[in-house]
C-alpha cells in the first residue's frame, strides 16, 4: 500500500508535467498541424536561460518569469521564422523542420550553457510532508507542481472558452479561411499560439528540472511521453491529451515501481500500441470528417 | 538501355568496381568509414521505400536496426565460429518479421499516431535490452567479433578493407533489389497508396497489404544494417540504438532528396562523413569541448532546417535545378534570365 | 456600392474571370448566374480578396480594395458567406455569431447584433449553445448569412446559398434578403446556380459564361428572355 501511494503520486506529479507537454503539442497541432518535436528541446532552452538568471543573483520567481517569458519569444519566433515560411509544403518537411531544430537547441545549448549535468531549485522543499507521525507521501513541491499545472489549464481553458482573443484564435485553427473572410489576422493568431505552447513548455521544463535535473537532453522523455499521452487522447482533443498524459505517467510510475525502472517506457510503448490498434486515433478523437 | 533490370545491374557492378578499387587507394580508416557510409545506406534505403516511396513516417529505425545488431550478437554468442553470411540473414528474416507485425500494426495508422508509435518504439526497446541483461548484455551490451579476412587474400590484408568489401557487397545488393522493386509494378502501388489511399484502394490496390510490405522490406533493410552495424563497431549496445540513430536515417533521406534511391545514397555519405570532417576541422580550431563535441551535431541541425527552409527537395531537388538553370543559360546564352517564380 | 471594373483572374495559365465589370448600389440585390465553371466562385473570390487579380480594379463606396488581404477587406464591411455556407462547425451558435461582429465598436452593439440575429432568425435562438454541426442544412444557412450580417457589413457576397436548401426555406431566407437590403442599405451580390429563384428576389442580373459577362439586365426582363434562358440558364 505504501509503494502504491508513493508511486501514485509520482506518477500523477509527473503526469501532470506530461501533460503541459501534450497540451503544448495538442494546440500547436490543432492550429497548424504540426507536431512540435523541439517542444521538449524548447523548454530545456528556457530552462537553462533560467538557471543562467538564476546564477546571476536573480531571485526564482523572477527566474520562472523569465522562462515562461522567454518561452512566449522562442514559441513565436520558431512560428514567424522557422514554421511560416514552409506553411503548406508535405507534412514530412515540418516534421524534419522541427526534428531539425531539437537536434540544434541540443547542440547549441550544451555550447552557450555547458554539458554537464547541473541542478536546478526547486522554490518548495522535496521533502515528503508529516501531519504528525503520518507521512503523506507528497512534498510541498510535488503539490506545487500539480497546483502551477492545473492553474495553468484552467486559465488556458477561461481564455479560450470566454474571451473574444480565445475565440479568435479557436476559429483561426478550425477554419483558416473562414477566419480570415471573418477579419481574423489567422498568421498572428499561429504566431500567438506557438508562443502559447512554448509558455507551456516552458513551465514544464522549470517544473521537471528539480526532479531530473538539467542536462542538454533532459526533456527528450518528456517530449515522449507528453506525445504519447496526446496521440493517447486523441491529438485534437485537449481534455484528451491531459488526460492521456496523467495516465501515461500513472502507467510509467506503477511499471517503473512494480517490474523495474528499465521497464518504464517499455510500459508505455506496450500501452501506447494496446490503446491505438483499438482506436487508432485515441481515447478521445470525434470521428467527424473535419472539412479543410 | 531500355530494360531496367539489367540498366540496375550494370550500374551496380560498375558502382563495384569502383569502390572497390577505391578502398585499395584509400587507408585503413578510410575504408572504415566507406564501411560505415555503405550500412548506413543499407537502412536509409529501406527507410526510402518506406517513408520516400510508401508516405509512412517512421522515426524508430533505430529500434529495427537493433533488432538485427542482438539478432546477429545472440547468434554470435552462442555459435562464435557462424559463418558471416548466417548471421547476416538470421538478422534480415528477424526484423523482417518484426517489421511485418509492425507494420499491421501500422497499417491502421496514420501521420503523428504512425510517428508517435514509431517514436515509442525507438525510445522503449533499446530499454528492454537494459532491463533482460542476462540475455542482452544489459547497458555493457553484447561484443561481436571482428570479421577476418579469408586467407586466400594473404595476410596482411587489413580487416577494415574486408569489411568495406561485405559492406559494399551488400549494399549494392539493397541498391539493385529496391531500385528493381521501386521501379517496377510494385513500386507504382506503393506511390499510388502514398499518393492518395481512397483513389488506390478504388483502383483495386489492397491499401494495408502494400503498406505491410513496405514496412516489412524497410524493416529487414534495417536489419541487414543493424547486423553489419554491429560487425562495424565490434559491441551491440542500447546506446548505440538510441533516437538520434532513427532520426539520422530520416535526416539522410531527406538531406538527398526524398523518396529517391540515389538521394538516400548522397545523403548517407553526408551523414556519416560530416560528423568525422566537422570533428576534425574542431580539433584544428582549439575549441572548448563542450563546443567541439557538439559543432557537429548543431551543423547538422542547420543544414536540416536549411535544407527545408530552402532546398525541400534536398541536394538532389537544388543539384537538379541548377542544372537545368545552367542548361538553359547555355542553350541560350544572349537571352535574358527569366524569373521562375511561380 | 461595390464597383468591380474590368476585374481579371488567372490561375496559372488558365484565365478564370476575364474583364468583368458590374456595379450593385446600395439596398440593391444584384444576382450573377451562369453554369458551373463560368467563375462566379472566381468573382466573389476575387473580391473579397481570397485570391488575386491580375488585373481590374474592385471599390466600395469608392474605396479600391485591390491587393488587400481579405482580412483587412472583411473589416472594410465586406461580409462574405462562402459556397457551402462557411459556418465553423465545432463553435457552438453563439460563437460563430460573435465572431460575426468582431469589428464592432462597444461590448454593447456586439450584444446587441447577436440578438439581433436571433429576431432576424428565429430558429437560432433555440440553438445558441449547440455546436453548429448539430443544425440542419438549414439552419446553417441562416446562421452564415446572420453571421455576415452582424458585421453590419455594407456589401454582402452570398456564394450560392440554395445550395442544398428546401425550396420552402429557400424562399423564406431569399424574402428575407431582400428586406435586409432595403432596410440596410446594403449592396447584394448574389452568386447563384438556382437561376429562378435568384431572378426572383434580385433588382439587376449578370450572367457569367467562361469568365466573361455575356448578359446583363433588370432581373425580371432578364426572366423573360426566353433564348438567353435557354442559352445560359438552363429553365
Amino acid at each position: 500500500m505504501r509503494t502504491f501511494l508513493i508511486l501514485t503520486v509520482d506518477g500523477v506529479t509527473s503526469g501532470f508535467i506530461y501533460a503541459m507537454v501534450a497540451l503544448a503539442l495538442v494546440m500547436i497541432w490543432r492550429a497548424t498541424r504540426v507536431i512540435n518535436y523541439a517542444q521538449g528541446a524548447m523548454a530545456m532552452f528556457t530552462t537553462y536561460v533560467a538557471l543562467f538568471a538564476i546564477q546571476h543573483r536573480v531571485t526564482y520567481w523572477l527566474a520562472f518569469v523569465i522562462a515562461l517569458g522567454a518561452g512566449f519569444v522562442f514559441g513565436a519566433g520558431v512560428e514567424r521564422l522557422l514554421v511560416r515560411p514552409i506553411e503548406g509544403r508535405a507534412p514530412l518537411n515540418m516534421v524534419i523542420l522541427t526534428l531539425g531544430l531539437l537536434i540544434l537547441l541540443e547542440a547549441v545549448a550544451p555550447m552557450l550553457f555547458g554539458g554537464d549535468v547541473k541542478s536546478f531549485p526547486a522554490p518548495f522543499s522535496r521533502i515528503d510532508i508529516t501531519a504528525g507521525a503520518t507521512q503523506l507521501y507528497v512534498s510541498p513541491f510535488d503539490i506545487f507542481v500539480i497546483a502551477a499545472a492545473l492553474l495553468v489549464m484552467l486559465l488556458l481553458l477561461v481564455f479560450f472558452q470566454r474571451t473574444t482573443i480565445g475565440l479568435r484564435m479557436r476559429a483561426a485553427a478550425f477554419r483558416p479561411e473562414i477566419a480570415r473572410l471573418l477579419g481574423i489576422r489567422v498568421g498572428r493568431m499561429l504566431t500567438l499560439g506557438w508562443g502559447l505552447a512554448a509558455v507551456l513548455g516552458a513551465l514544464a521544463g522549470v517544473l521537471i528540472a528539480p526532479g531530473i535535473f538539467l542536462y542538454p537532453n533532459n526533456m527528450d522523455e518528456a517530449l515522449v511521453f507528453g506525445f504519447t499521452g496526446a496521440i493517447l487522447g486523441g491529438l485534437d482533443s485537449p481534455v484528451g491529451a491531459v488526460t492521456g498524459a496523467i495516465v501515461v505517467g500513472l502507467v510509467l510510475s506503477y511499471v517503473g515501481g512494480y517490474l523495474g525502472s528499465d521497464l518504464e517506457t517499455v510500459g508505455g510503448l506496450v500501452m501506447l500500441i494496446a490503446v491505438l490498434m483499438v482506436r487508432p486515433q485515441g481515447l478521445f478523437a470525434f470521428h467527424r470528417q473535419r472539412q479543410a | 538501355m531500355r530494360n531496367p533490370l539489367l540498366r540496375h545491374a550494370t550500374v551496380c557492378v560498375a558502382l563495384a568496381v569502383v569502390l572497390v578499387l577505391l578502398t585499395y587507394v584509400f587507408d585503413a580508416f578510410t575504408d572504415y568509414k566507406i564501411a560505415g557510409v555503405a550500412i548506413f545506406f543499407i537502412a536509409a534505403a529501406g527507410l526510402t521505400v518506406l517513408t520516400g516511396v510508401n508516405g509512412q513516417l517512421s522515426l524508430g529505425h533505430g529500434a529495427l536496426m537493433a533488432i538485427g545488431a542482438y539478432t546477429t550478437s545472440l547468434l554470435l554468442k552462442e555459435q562464435p565460429q557462424l559463418p558471416m553470411i548466417l548471421p547476416l540473414l538470421a538478422a534480415i528474416v528477424s526484423t523482417g518479421v518484426a517489421g511485418a507485425v509492425i507494420g499491421v500494426a501500422a497499417a491502421r495508422l496514420r501521420g503523428p499516431y504512425l510517428a508517435g508509435a514509431t517514436l515509442a518504439l525507438a525510445v522503449g526497446l533499446p530499454q528492454v535490452a537494459v532491463h533482460y541483461g542476462s540475455v542482452f548484455g544489459g547497458n555493457q551490451g553484447l561484443p561481436v567479433p571482428v570479421p577476418t579476412p579469408p586467407s586466400a587474400l594473404g595476410g596482411d590484408f587489413p580487416n577494415e578493407r574486408w569489411l568495406a568489401w561485405i559492406a559494399i557487397a551488400a549494399a549494392l545488393i539493397t541498391l539493385f533489389l529496391l531500385a528493381n522493386l521501386v521501379s517496377g509494378a510494385t513500386g507504382a502501388r506503393l506511390r499510388a497508396v502514398a499518393d492518395d489511399e481512397a483513389a488506390a484502394s478504388l483502383a483495386g490496390i489492397n491499401v494495408a497489404r502494400i503498406q505491410v510490405l513496405a514496412f516489412v522490406v524497410s524493416a529487414a533493410c534495417a536489419g541487414l544494417a543493424g547486423s553489419l552495424f554491429a560487425y562495424w563497431v565490434g559491441l551491440t549496445a542500447p546506446s548505440g540504438f538510441g533516437l538520434s540513430v532513427s532520426l539520422q536515417l530520416l535526416s539522410a533521406i531527406v538531406i538527398g532528396g526524398l523518396g529517391s534511391l540515389s538521394g538516400a545514397v548522397l545523403g548517407s555519405f553526408l551523414v556519416v562523413m560530416a560528423p568525422f570532417t566537422i570533428s576534425d576541422l574542431a580539433g584544428n580550431l582549439n575549441l572548448s569541448s563542450d563546443v567541439a563535441n557538439n559543432l557537429p551535431l548543431a551543423l547538422y541541425g542547420v543544414v536540416l532546417i536549411v535544407t527545408m527552409l530552402a532546398f525541400p527537395r534536398g541536394i538532389q531537388g537544388a543539384l537538379f535545378s541548377l542544372w537545368r538553370l545552367a542548361k538553359r543559360n547555355l542553350r541560350r546564352p544572349q537571352a535574358p534570365t527569366v524569373s521562375t517564380t511561380a | 456600392m461595390l464597383e468591380v471594373d474590368d476585374l481579371t483572374v488567372a490561375y496559372g495559365g488558365v484565365v478564370a474571370l476575364n474583364g468583368v465589370s458590374l456595379q450593385v448600389p446600395e439596398a440593391s440585390i444584384t444576382t450573377v448566374l451562369g453554369a458551373n465553371g463560368a467563375g462566379k466562385t472566381t468573382l466573389v473570390r476575387a473580391i473579397s480578396g481570397l485570391v488575386a487579380a491580375r488585373g481590374g480594379s474592385v471599390r466600395v463606396d469608392g474605396t479600391a480594395l485591390t491587393g488587400m488581404a481579405p482580412e483587412r477587406i472583411a473589416r472594410l464591411g465586406v461580409a462574405h458567406v462562402p459556397e457551402g455556407h462557411g459556418v465553423i462547425s465545432e463553435l457552438s451558435t453563439e460563437e460563430n455569431l460573435r465572431l460575426g461582429c468582431l469589428w464592432l465598436g462597444g461590448a454593447n452593439d456586439r450584444r446587441a447584433a447577436t440578438e439581433e440575429a436571433y429576431e432576424l432568425f428565429p430558429p437560432l435562438a433555440a440553438r445558441r449553445r449547440l455546436p453548429a454541426a448539430n443544425l440542419s442544412g438549414g439552419e446553417r444557412q441562416m446562421l452564415s448569412i446572420a453571421r455576415a450580417l452582424a458585421a453590419r457589413p455594407r456589401v454582402l457576397l452570398l456564394d450560392e446559398p440554395s445550395l442544398g436548401l428546401a425550396a420552402v426555406i429557400l424562399a423564406q431566407i431569399m424574402q428575407r434578403l431582400r428586406e435586409l437590403a432595403r432596410s440596410r442599405n446594403l449592396a447584394v451580390l448574389l452568386i447563384e446556380q438556382n437561376a429562378r429563384s435568384a431572378l426572383s428576389v434580385a433588382d439587376e442580373a449578370v450572367v457569367l459564361s467562361l469568365g466573361s459577362v455575356v448578359a446583363r439586365d433588370r432581373a425580371e426582363r432578364l426572366a423573360r428572355d426566353e433564348s438567353l434562358r435557354h442559352a445560359y440558364l438552363g429553365f
